[in-house]
């Protein structure tokens, strides 16, 4: 198993090797000019709180803000939908009196247009229909002969 | 005007006075008073700088970081409560952007090690190693610190900061927990599998 708490010289040279990056300096113009460049783009606008900006900030800094936030956003959507159905239904409800209002009107012009379709004989017969509407029909000849009535008497 | 060195406990009250006028000065910043935040970036800049530059080993990816850290923490500053000190909380800011950079960057590794502080050569470090038979021997400080630097970016983000911190810029464990927002368990853990993969990079340097 690795040790996690080695002791202190085990890294003593490796250490002193790190310690000499802290030589490693800016050119002087670097750090001379840093704090003038910040401040100058600062007051350019650079430091103003954009709007998400702002959102952001704040709701990273009040987790409280952000639930406050979330529930109203679900609570106006929440209202929205229920306004938007309720409304649906009103519309409905409405077209639905103006078709009723209108009814007998709606029957009469729609009388003539819905005829009840009989099929050609020659085809209901061939299908077998049961309908007793096309029955009386069925003993009309296809070719026109009919047969003739024969006259049958019941007296002994 | 130089001051005189300062004792310990001297520095102890330095820095609990440094943080109530820390304090002072950002709610003079939070109230719209450029010079008190300009006061601010001077007190850090140094070693916000220090630390962005051994995360990039580039000195104009490190300027151009520092800035925007410093304008970032401006813009952000009205949300800032105090609970931490202001130096942890822009250290923090620093360490995000510098981390963000690094992914984007990952491919394009330029190093500007031409300005190494001549003072260098005056370090009883450097000059032992210098005066040792190793391979190290071979090697100008430049290189030297080449190699450091390709070393260091072999690193991870997270390994590459627990060194800058603490073996470069002295931070204490508890400091670094602060900063990177993790306990001080996992301080250690990355500074101990950090300087593990940095012995074995470096192994030819420290024999």
């Amino acid at each position: 198993m690795t040790n996690m708490n080695p002791e202190p010289d085990d890294f003593n040279d490796l250490r002193k090797l790190m310690a000499l990056k802290r030589h490693e300096q800016p050119s002087p113009q670097y750090l001379d000019q840093l704090s003038t460049r910040i401040i100058a783009r600062i007051e350019r606008g650079e430091g103003r709180l954009s709007m998400l900006d702002w959102l952001s900030a704040n709701f990273a800094s009040r987790p409280s803000l952000t639930y406050a936030c979330g529930l109203t956003l679900c609570g106006a959507l929440g209202l929205t939908a229920v306004f938007l159905a309720r409304q649906g239904m009103k519309q409905a409800a409405n077209s639905g009196n103006d078709v009723a209002l209108d009814a007998p009107n709606l029957s009469r012009s729609y009388a003539n247009q819905f005829v009840p379709v009989t099929p050609p004989i020659h085809i209901a017969n061939w299908l077998g229909n049961t309908n007793p509407g096309t029955e009386s029909q069925a003993a009309i000849s296809l070719f026109g002969v009919r047969p003739a009535a024969i006259s049958v008497s019941y007296q002994p | 005007m130089e001051s005189a060195p300062a004792t310990v406990v001297e520095e102890v009250i330095g820095a609990e006075d440094r943080k109530v006028a820390d304090l002072a000065l950002v709610q003079l910043a939070q109230q719209g008073d450029i010079k008190a935040y300009d006061e601010l970036v001077h007190r850090y800049q140094e070693r916000i700088y220090a630390t962005v530059y051994h995360m990039t080993s580039n000195h104009e990816d490190a300027n151009d970081l520092v800035q925007e850290t410093f304008i970032k923490a401006y813009r952000a500053l009205k949300t800032f409560k105090g609970d931490s000190s202001f130096y942890t909380w822009v250290y923090r800011i620093a360490v995000n952007k510098t981390i963000n950079f690094l992914k984007q960057r990952k491919n394009r590794l330029q190093m500007s090690l031409d300005d190494v502080d001549f003072n260098a050569e005056n370090d009883p470090d450097l000059v032992a190693l210098a005066s040792e038979k190793t391979p190290r021997r071979a090697l100008n400080l430049a290189e030297l610190q080449d190699k450091l630097n390709e070393a260091m970016l072999k690193l991870s983000e997270h390994h590459r900061l627990v060194v800058t911190l603490h073996d470069i810029q002295d931070l204490s464990h508890e400091e670094i927990a602060a900063i990177m927002d993790c306990n001080v368990g996992t301080v250690r853990s990355r500074l101990f599998y950090a300087r593990r993969q940095l012995q074995a990079f470096l192994s030819d340097y420290l024999k």
